[in-house]
């Protein structure tokens, strides 16, 4: 009783500061500092068509390398986590349902990942998207099989690669340019064209191969029953 | 998207997030409320792209609404059902 009437008051506390503050938030209608800069230059300077990726990958890719280290922290301790105390969920066959989905989907779904990982510079989509959606296709194939999977040895090395190759990638940048993830070490193309935009197509093939190994390898954790 | 119908379409699916989130609080049944909270995902993935952020769109379709449903699936298999 006292724990709710204090989460109440807690709650009433944070709604009248939001209710405080909001109003004063100013939005204004013009773009000012960094993102005017990215706005009106990033497509000289980048080559790509999509701004999001050409921040994210190139102006921003720093960031996106630590948020590729986070991730990678993450997936290896749930794999490390879920082998040593597997959770042995019974394995039910499919459905009629199941079993003929995951035969049908998982070409059309691998075929969209490559697609948003492949035009990251030119529509939507980007190297984590990418790999999720192929990570998905992996996990519709289990999901319609009775089988447990085994050793993810080879995702692993797959995995380890592509962090290899984004450091490289990295250094390259080094070597040429003197700066590290230099974008330009490439040159930039014509904005629009599938081969364009310097690194940024390389990066996002890159992570979405890292991001679709983890996460299948988080998938086939979850599976995994123990033993060998 | 038309400029006046925006905001009736944003704030009609605003409320029905809401709503499905108080439902997902209050639901007897587990498997309900997983599949209610991933209509919530969903509903901001469409959101998102209503309001042009596709890139933001296509990862949270993918993550929030395909991703996280299988392993809060698999944590509710773990503990036993519906309880």
């Amino acid at each position: 009783m006292i724990r709710s009437i204090f989460g109440l008051i807690l709650v009433l506390v944070l709604g009248a500061i939001m209710v405080a503050v909001v109003p004063d938030i100013e939005y204004s209608e013009e773009i000012h500092g960094v993102g005017l800069h990215y706005t009106s230059q990033g497509m000289q300077e980048t080559g790509s068509a999509n701004l999001v990726t050409a921040v994210i990958v190139a102006y921003r890719g720093l960031d996106t390398l630590g948020e590729v280290v986070v991730l990678f922290c993450a997936s290896t301790s749930v794999v490390l986590i879920l082998s040593l105390y597997p959770l042995s969920l019974k394995v039910s066959r499919p459905s009629f349902i199941v079993a003929q989905t995951s035969r049908l989907l998982p070409a059309p779904i691998l075929l969209l990942g490559l697609y948003l990982i492949a035009h990251s510079h030119l529509s939507p989509g980007g190297g984590f998207p990418g790999g999720a959606v192929i990570a998905s296709a992996f996990l519709l194939v289990m999901l319609g099989g009775t089988g447990v999977p085994g050793s993810s040895r080879n995702l692993a090395a797959v995995e380890s690669l592509a962090g290899l190759s984004f450091g490289l990638l990295g250094f390259w940048g080094v070597m040429k340019l003197g700066q590290f993830l230099n974008n330009l070490v490439l040159g930039t193309g014509t904005p629009g064209s599938l081969v364009s935009a310097g690194l940024i197509p390389l990066i996002s093939l890159v992570i979405g191969i890292k991001v679709a190994s983890e996460l299948s390898s988080v998938f086939a954790a979850f599976r995994y029953k123990g033993g060998h | 998207m038309s400029d006046a119908l925006f905001p009736v379409v944003a704030i009609t699916m605003g409320i029905m997030m809401l709503a499905a989130g108080i439902v997902a609080l209050y639901v007897r049944r587990l498997l309900s409320a997983i599949i209610i909270v991933a209509f919530v995902s969903l509903s901001a993935s469409v959101l998102f792209l209503l309001m042009d952020a596709t890139d933001v769109a296509v990862t949270e379709a993918a993550v929030g609404a395909v991703v996280s449903t299988m392993i809060f699936l698999w944590g509710r298999g773990k503990i036993g059902g519906d309880r």
